[in-house]
């Protein structure tokens, strides 16, 4: 009996697992790469509706970047939550739609930043705004294939901004080589000789900026590279390379450094060690308030820097009548009472105007007709902007801002530096 | 030459950075035999308490006093109610519950205060001095004088006093300290007390440098370690004469040998403690453990 | 004949043969028909899941069997990535590429262990440490084989025609099978003799030497499988991430993979799954409560679940029937001597 009672078991377990099989083989689900629709009437993308869009962000919600990524959500929430206060955004085709913003923190990690795209791009109209070279390159391709737009983003990596290589993708910041390239120029265009010492991340930011001021520095035979020195995001001092550098006798120092600390501390340093050059530093680490006042940037000859936006820090931004606004948006609507520190918050707020600017263009709620429409803004100053810098985004090869002014710093503030012999 | 001094007095700045903290993770070690990766979030903390109560209007001495008296109520307070339960028990998971107790601190600093780079005020004047050719700030001297201070203190607690005494008995054999009349829990909580109070003192050390985040101890909590075992878990003098030895020798490698450059220079500390631990496998003063078989 | 009858209700229902078999079964249904039927997000977080659980295993081969701590299992899986991002942009045939992922960070790792196993636990920490730590700046300075600090794609897990599945869903199958076998060969060796060995090492290394089973031989053979099957779990990442920069290496990958074994459980074959899942969910999980305050819950989640179960999500069932069972019988007490010598101070003074 109980072999018995052990074969009916058997038999009913087996028996079980194959209605399951064949239930299972019978259904199926949808999902996994799109159909492409040819029809002519265009259906909806996911993440739009008659009344809101949604726009997906990831970004380094912690960890030592977080810093800028906090604002690249800030920014935009702030821009969207007033005009959503104030109605919504007008569509092309006539619509008016909330814009919500649906933001995951990646931790800077790429793995996770592509499984936050994973989870949004099903339910998000298009992924913006995100920081980090890493963080966006782990997804880039998978956007492709899955057609979501990855537009304006918060990262100077040129191979976004190459339509062929990312027919999907727009970056938002100028790239890094046209910020270098811009400092290189206006050097070159000096009359007198120069040494240059050359600091940089060495990542694909520094590499950037080098690269671009060699190019603008090329053929110009009264400037001189001296000495050219790395550091890491991570060390904790720059003091071994700075003592380096000041034995070389430069009196230009290009400082492609992203980390705020280490800026402080260059500065402090090479005062300490009676090396004074004259500076360059990158965009987002040029604050006057933040940077240059604790460091004493002030003993300097000259700091230069290239921007495209005002900065926040800045003491005459919070009198102007844009500069006000925005910050009680960012107090408002993104829960950011501070001044901000970094100038991502202005610059994501920009994306949030300049993707106003695309919505009132789009004449279908697809993300094909968006990156269409992406691609053809021309000559619009977006809120914020230096006068003279404009959103761009006809130039296959060039991010939505391409153009960047050289800034010098007149113990207070940035003034246009339009030649080094001023 | 000159440079080379300027390397030299550099790397002993930066080496301060480490030794700082890595004095507080031998106190816990000595005293609870666990190696507490929390030490750099909990001296952040410290750094922010103090950093909080300036904003207040507080002056800064009596605000780093204050957060100092805190942290060991922080430090004791963690201890009894969080630590104490993993102590007797798989050493890996103490280990995980440190770096629990890290991210939840990091996050907790986040939440608060934000990611923006706080300034903190320096306790030295920003000037600087010369020293045979080269020059240092005073903020760097300052620093290290501190150190030195903290590592003889510490080194005459553990081996001078009673408590010290007590701290470490208990760290080696609770059953047995307690059979000698030594109160097991409040010894624990005492050298974590006693931790954390270090830590606070290389939070407000270091922040001025540094400038203050929640992540602000993290890259140097690495060194740290590579100084503890470098110098011996058991020995304040030895973590502190290891720190100095990996700045400096860090620094000088990455000048003086093109091939390993500032990018790798990283590697030194871990190439000196593999060359040390093969002839000392208790760090350079560490004490040999003795493992009854 | 009753006495067939008492032997099968007093052998608890799990350990019958039968329902062994249609466990087993239903498991096995359940990893090919699943990935049909689940919505793509689920096969792709399941598909993360497996990289991270076998990277896991490894860790715990070296660390939860061997007694050996490792802070650098994420250097293999980012060398076997790397590897794998290489042979892939070099084509090369998908198996010699998966041979490449595992071999070149076994001969990193058995290199690595031949050094510093001699030398006790405090070098070989060190040493792990320091792996992904030179590692970063050495995948950025060797920017011709790694594409630098931009990273490099590799996409060639896309589903062929002939299968007729989605992308997500190849991946997956390749994952469970791949992260399968290496779990199954996994359990057989611990299982083992090696097994044995390794437990002896970790306990006591002068008895393992008294015994005649060299604690060298096998700390150098555990870190090396540990390292290989961190390349197998390289080759699953770029399966399904497809894409590797010098951040796959960072060394905070390694803590949050420590954390991970010993949540889900040290030394333990279905730890290393749970730890898997946990390295995997916490962050999604943390961010959909919160996306703007990650960092403070992961670590109040990880010290709650620490605090209820020290000994990982694996030891669940033995709380749960501690809990039933014991209700007569007390709990053994986790408390530290401190309890002890407290009773015995108030007692010596009431004498």
């Amino acid at each position: 009996m109980s072999t018995n009672r052990r074969k009916m078991r058997v038999a009913s377990v087996v028996a079980g697992l194959g209605i399951i099989a064949v239930l299972a083989a019978g259904c199926s689900r949808g999902g996994g790469t799109p159909n492409s629709t040819d029809d002519g009437a265009a259906e909806a993308s996911p993440g739009i509706t008659d009344t809101s869009i949604t726009l997906g962000i990831t970004t380094p919600l912690s960890g030592p970047t977080a810093g800028p990524g906090t604002c690249t959500v800030a920014g935009i929430t702030a821009y969207f939550g007033a005009k959503n206060a104030d109605g919504g955004v007008e569509f092309g085709d006539g619509k008016t739609r909330t814009v919500e913003i649906d933001a995951l923190d990646d931790e800077y990690d790429p793995q996770k930043a592509k499984a936050n795209y994973d989870q949004l791009k099903s339910s998000v109209f298009a992924m913006t705004a995100g920081l980090g070279t890493p963080t966006n390159r782990a997804w880039r391709e998978a956007a492709i294939a899955d057609e979501v737009p990855q537009a304006l983003i918060m990262t100077g990596d040129p191979i976004f901004s190459d339509v062929g290589e990312s027919p999907w993708q727009l970056g938002f910041v100028p790239i890094y080589q046209n910020e270098g390239q811009a400092f290189g120029e206006l050097l070159a265009g000096s009359g007198a000789d120069h040494k240059v010492a050359i600091l940089s991340q060495n990542d694909d930011y520094g590499e950037g900026y080098v690269e671009g001021f060699k190019k603008g520095i090329e053929g110009a035979d009264n400037i001189e590279v001296v000495k050219e020195l790395t550091y890491e995001a991570t060390d904790t001092s720059v003091d071994a390379q700075l003592t380096e550098l000041a034995g070389s006798g430069a009196d230009v120092f290009f400082n492609a450094m992203s980390i705020t600390p280490l800026v402080i501390s260059s500065l402090q340093k090479t005062q300490e060690l009676g090396w004074l050059p004259s500076w360059f530093l990158p965009s987002n680490t040029s604050s006057p308030s933040a940077i240059l006042e604790p460091g004493g940037a002030a003993a300097f000859p000259g700091v230069y820097t290239v921007a495209f936006a005002q900065s926040a820090s800045a003491p005459t931004f919070a009198d102007s009548e844009d500069g006000a606004a925005f910050l009680s948006a960012l107090k408002e609507y993104a829960d950011y009472p501070d001044t901000p520190a970094f100038p991502h918050c202005v610059w994501s707020y920009q994306v949030g105007a300049t993707l106003e600017q695309v919505f009132a263009k789009m004449t279908e709620p697809t993300r094909a007709d968006f990156m269409k429409q992406l691609r053809t803004i021309s000559g619009y100053t977006a809120p914020l902007m230096l006068e003279g810098s404009t959103v761009d985004t006809t130039q296959d090869g060039q991010p939505a801002v391409s153009t960047v002014q050289v800034q010098k710093y007149n113990g207070k503030g940035y003034a246009p530096a339009t030649s080094w012999d001023e | 030459m000159g440079t080379f001094i300027q390397l030299v007095i550099d790397g002993l700045s930066t080496g301060s950075i480490y030794a700082a903290l890595a004095l507080a993770i031998v106190l816990v070690n000595q005293a609870t035999g666990l190696i507490n990766f929390a030490q750099g979030g909990m001296a952040v903390l410290s750094a922010y308490i103090a950093w909080a109560l300036n904003g207040f209007g507080v002056p800064i001495l009596p605000a780093i006093l204050a957060a100092i008296v805190a942290s060991f109520l922080l430090g004791a307070i963690i201890e009894r109610y969080l630590i104490r339960r993993f102590e007797q028990g798989d050493p890996d998971t103490a280990v995980v519950v440190t770096i629990g107790l890290l991210t939840l601190i990091t996050g907790f600093c986040a939440w608060v205060w934000t990611y923006n780079n706080r300034l903190f005020p320096s306790l030295f004047p920003l000037e600087t001095i010369k020293v045979a050719g080269a020059v240092i700030s005073v903020r760097s001297l300052g620093t290290i004088i501190v150190i030195v201070v903290t590592m003889l203190l510490l080194q005459a607690l553990f081996l001078g006093t009673k408590l010290g005494l007590a701290l470490r008995a208990v760290a080696i054999n609770p059953a047995s300290a307690a059979f000698s009349g030594i109160n097991v829990g409040r010894s624990l909580m005492t050298g974590w007390g006693l931790a954390a109070v270090l830590g606070a003192v290389a939070g407000v050390l270091v922040a001025p440098q540094l400038t203050l985040t929640p992540g602000m101890m993290d890259s140097a909590l690495v060194y740290a370690l590579a100084a503890c075992i470098l110098g011996g878990l058991s020995s304040p003098i030895g973590v502190v004469v290891a720190a100095w030895l990996i700045g400096v020798l860090e620094n000088l490698a990455a000048v003086y040998i093109p091939f390993i450059g500032h990018d790798l220079k990283i590697a030194v500390p871990f190439i000196l403690i593999f060359v040390v631990l093969i002839v000392r496998p208790q760090g350079l003063f560490g004490r040999k453990a003795v493992v009854r078989v | 004949m009753p006495s067939t009858a008492e032997s099968t209700s007093r052998t608890p229902v799990l350990a019958r043969p039968w329902v062994r078999w249609a466990g087993i079964g239903l498991v096995i249904v359940l990893l090919v028909v699943g990935p049909l039927l689940l919505p793509e997000f689920a096969n792709q977080t399941i598909a993360r899941i497996g990289v991270f659980a076998v990277a896991v295993l490894g860790l715990n081969v070296v660390m939860g069997y061997t007694g050996q701590v490792s802070l650098g299992q994420i250097f293999f899986v980012g060398v076997g990535a790397y590897a794998t991002a290489w042979g892939v942009d070099n084509d090369w045939n998908v198996v010699l590429v998966f041979a490449l992922a595992c071999v070149v960070p076994a001969v990193i790792g058995l290199l690595v262990a031949l050094a510093a196993a001699r030398l006790g636990g405090l070098a070989i920490a060190m040493v792990t440490i320091a792996l992904p730590i030179v590692g970063v700046p050495l995948a950025k300075r060797l920017s011709d084989l790694t594409g630098g600090s931009q990273g490099t794609s590799a996409r060639f897990t896309d589903a062929p025609e002939w299968t007729g599945l989605y992308d997500d869903q190849w991946q997956l199958y390749i994952v469970i099978l791949i992260a399968g076998i290496t779990f199954l060969l996994t359990r057989n060796l611990v299982r083992g003799k090696y097994g044995r060995a390794f437990a002896i090492v970790k306990g006591n290394e002068a008895v393992a030497g008294s015994m005649g089973i060299s604690p060298y031989r096998y700390k150098v053979l555990a870190f090396t499988i540990a390292s290989l099957i961190g390349g197998v779990s390289g080759f699953l990442y770029m399966v399904v991430i497809q894409y590797t920069s010098p951040e796959t290496l960072h060394f905070g990958h390694s803590i949050e993979l420590l954390a991970s074994m010993v949540i889900g459980g040290a030394g333990s074959i279905l730890g290393s799954l749970l730890g898997g899942a946990w390295y995997v969910l916490l962050p999604q999980i943390t961010n959909l409560i919160d996306p703007n305050i990650t960092a403070m819950l992961q670590g109040a989640i990880l010290l709650i679940v620490l605090f209820i179960l020290p000994g990982g999500l694996v030891s669940l069932p033995r709380l749960w029937r501690r809990r039933r069972g014991s209700l007569s019988t007390p709990v053994p007490d986790q408390t530290t001597p401190t309890h002890d010598a407290v009773i015995i101070h108030t007692e010596r003074q009431d004498q």
